[in-house]
């Protein structure tokens, strides 16, 4: 009962709340492995000229998006936690409800999940630990996880295993990460597997499951795999 | 601008009508008097009866573990102050064994860590350890709150504490919490003394004082635990090879440091210390007397021998005794759900 008055009420609110002019800016993750579309559980990607890899499993964490304006915060999303999955096709469309009159330059984000929330309890919704990104030995979120086979692991099945995280001084792995944002309503923002994967040792650092100096250098290389989308110009 | 002046009125009346509906139901936790105020943030998970009681149920439901042959309870249970009776080593699911003993369960309100190395940062997240541990339960999350999802009898639980049509993997968390935050031991005979509202015996008194000469420092008062990591001279076991908090933070300095155990119910807690070496808290004190191993990480109060006589060990072990709250290991509310 208390429950749908509560929303009899909201549903008068809501709409003077957000009357003000706001228009909605999408923000979409494109991963990529190179030029190529990445896929999972599909294509066999080649790499550093004679290593293949398949990948099997994309997520991560994207949260506290901010605009910027010749480097000035102009606007912040609330409550910024979004869970990055690959095999979830929606997860990779974020819709920001921006002011109208707001301009900005630059779109600001961290990959990965602040000390405070690492330390805040059980939360809900994409931070629930229901979605797998959760560490259950030792607390703390997995900011980044990329599972797959290569032909460059000795490993059990060719398997690797990396799940970054880790929010303890010295090896906190949360990263800031900026980029320009030229068009007014839309981005396409891309993570390349490959120039991550080109960047790191597969044959030496092939399961990473807990934090340490490790996550933290990788998680460094990770975020130099983000940027913005530049449709191929030659057809 | 009277749009903002409208918005603000607007939400100051939704905060008025939120905190109505949050005031019909939240308990209110009690601090017992002149106890510190607690770590955890009671606003961010509300008691409430029909929570506290649905933690209670999942606390004492082997549903949490894979083949439904284990509960949090097996390992805690409350006539021993919520710890492992006569095991040493925890045993879990298919019998395996754990590494190390269960600790009681109680006051978590006023811990910042748990485990014996701090491993878990918050009391809230505390059950996906045991949940998950493949010598525990077994079992993981997901598959939990799914079945649990598919049980009439949780929907309706869940329902009626959460107003929602689906159960989530951060409602079952937080309902366990509540129940455990309530299990808090404040009325032994060293309560009442403190409370002015019984006396020590001659004893105890002596036991009392050298206590407070010895061992406060990290059993401190009123929680008998500061709660920090220290090590307190245990030699390293070589086959468990146990390094506690080190292997958390990946420092050397923090080698062979452990957890700080309360000791309120330490006469039912028994076997004694992370791993459970010690059956007797006789056995404990000859520890502390002329066990103590010294090594660059041992806590500085123990460099120097404590001296306890014959009678002072006995002295010392009658003033522990009053730290047994009978109310506390026989509280009806904390026992199996009816
Ligand atoms: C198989 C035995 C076992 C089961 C089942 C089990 N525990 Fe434990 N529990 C332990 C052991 C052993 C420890 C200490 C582990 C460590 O320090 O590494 C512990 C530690 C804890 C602590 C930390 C206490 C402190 O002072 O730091 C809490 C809280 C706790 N358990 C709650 C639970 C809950 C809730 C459940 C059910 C979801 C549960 N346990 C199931 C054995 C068990
Ligand atoms: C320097 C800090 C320090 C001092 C001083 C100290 N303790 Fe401890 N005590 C600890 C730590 C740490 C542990 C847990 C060690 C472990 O399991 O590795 C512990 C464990 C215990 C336990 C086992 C509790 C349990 O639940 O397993 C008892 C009993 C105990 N202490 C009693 C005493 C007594 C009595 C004194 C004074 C004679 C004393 N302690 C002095 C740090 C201290």
């Amino acid at each position: 009962m208390k429950k749908i008055f509560f929303s009899f009420v909201m549903s008068f609110v809501a709409p003077m709340l957000f009357s003000q002019s706001y228009k909605p800016v999408q923000v979409n993750f494109k991963p990529m492995f190179g030029s190529q579309e990445l896929v999972l559980n599909d294509s066999v990607y080649t790499f550093n000229l004679k290593d293949s890899v398949y990948i099997e499993t994309l997520k991560f964490y994207i949260s506290g998006i901010e605009l910027l304006c010749k480097n000035k915060m102009v606007w912040k999303e609330n409550n910024s936690y979004h869970l990055i999955n690959l095999s979830e096709e929606n997860t990779l469309h974020l819709m920001l409800q921006v002011p109208k009159n707001i301009h900005f330059e630059h779109i600001k984000f961290y990959l990965g999940i602040d000390s405070g929330m690492n330390t805040s309890g059980a939360q809900g919704g994409d931070l629930d630990p229901t979605k797998g990104m959760f560490w259950t030995w030792q607390s703390g979120y997995i900011n980044f996880k990329l599972e797959g086979k290569s032909n460059a692991c000795a490993t059990r099945k060719h398997e690797f295993m990396l799940h970054l995280g880790g929010y303890l001084y010295p090896y906190n792995t949360i990263q800031t990460i900026v980029l320009p944002m030229p068009a007014k309503t839309s981005a396409i923002i891309v993570i390349d597997i490959k120039t991550f994967l080109s960047a790191i040792d597969l044959s030496k650092q092939h399961h990473i499951m807990s934090p340490g100096n490790n996550a933290f250098l990788l998680s460094q290389i990770v975020a130099k795999s983000f940027s913005p989308w530049i449709a191929p110009s030659k057809k | 601008m009277d749009s903002t002046f409208q918005k603000i009125s607007i939400i100051f009346f939704l905060l008025v009508l939120l905190t109505a509906f949050v005031w019909v139901e939240e308990t209110a936790f009690k601090i017992p008097d002149n106890w510190p105020k607690p770590k955890y943030d009671f606003t961010k998970n509300p008691l409430s009866e029909n929570k506290i009681e649905l933690g209670r149920i999942l606390f004492y439901d082997p549903i949490l573990s894979k083949d439904s042959s284990i509960s949090c309870s097996s390992c805690h249970l409350q006539y021993t102050a919520f710890t492992h009776m006569d095991h040493a080593l925890s045993h879990g699911i298919g019998d395996s064994m754990g590494t190390r003993n269960a600790p009681a369960l109680m006051n978590l309100a006023w811990h910042s860590n748990f485990m014996w190395d701090g491993a878990i940062n918050h009391l809230d997240v505390q059950s996906l350890a045991p949940i998950s541990h493949p010598d525990e339960m077994g079992e993981n999350i997901v598959s939990v709150v799914y079945k649990l999802n598919r049980n009439k009898k949780y929907r309706h639980l869940f329902a009626a504490s959460y107003h929602l049509s689906s159960i989530t993997g951060e409602q079952v968390l937080k309902s366990i919490s509540q129940f455990m935050l309530t299990l808090v031991s404040s009325h032994s005979k060293y309560d009442s003394v403190m409370r002015k509202q019984s006396l020590f015996t001659n004893q105890e008194k002596n036991g009392y004082a050298l206590f407070q000469k010895n061992c406060s420092s990290c059993h401190t008062e009123p929680l008998f635990s500061n709660f920090q990591f220290v090590n307190n001279g245990l030699a390293l076991d070589p086959d468990l090879r146990d390094y506690g908090r080190m292997k958390i933070s990946g420092d050397a300095k923090d080698s062979l440091k452990f957890k700080i155990p309360s000791l309120r119910n330490i006469e039912f807690s028994s076997p004694y210390m992370h791993d459970g070496r010690f059956k007797t808290l006789n056995q404990v004190l000859n520890h502390y007397t002329k066990g103590i191993q010294k090594n660059n990480t041992l806590a500085k109060e123990l460099e120097t021998p404590i001296i306890l006589s014959a009678n002072e060990k006995v002295d010392l072990i009658a003033f522990l005794i009053t730290l047994t709250d009978r109310q506390f290991l026989f509280n009806p509310a904390y026992g199996f759900p009816k």
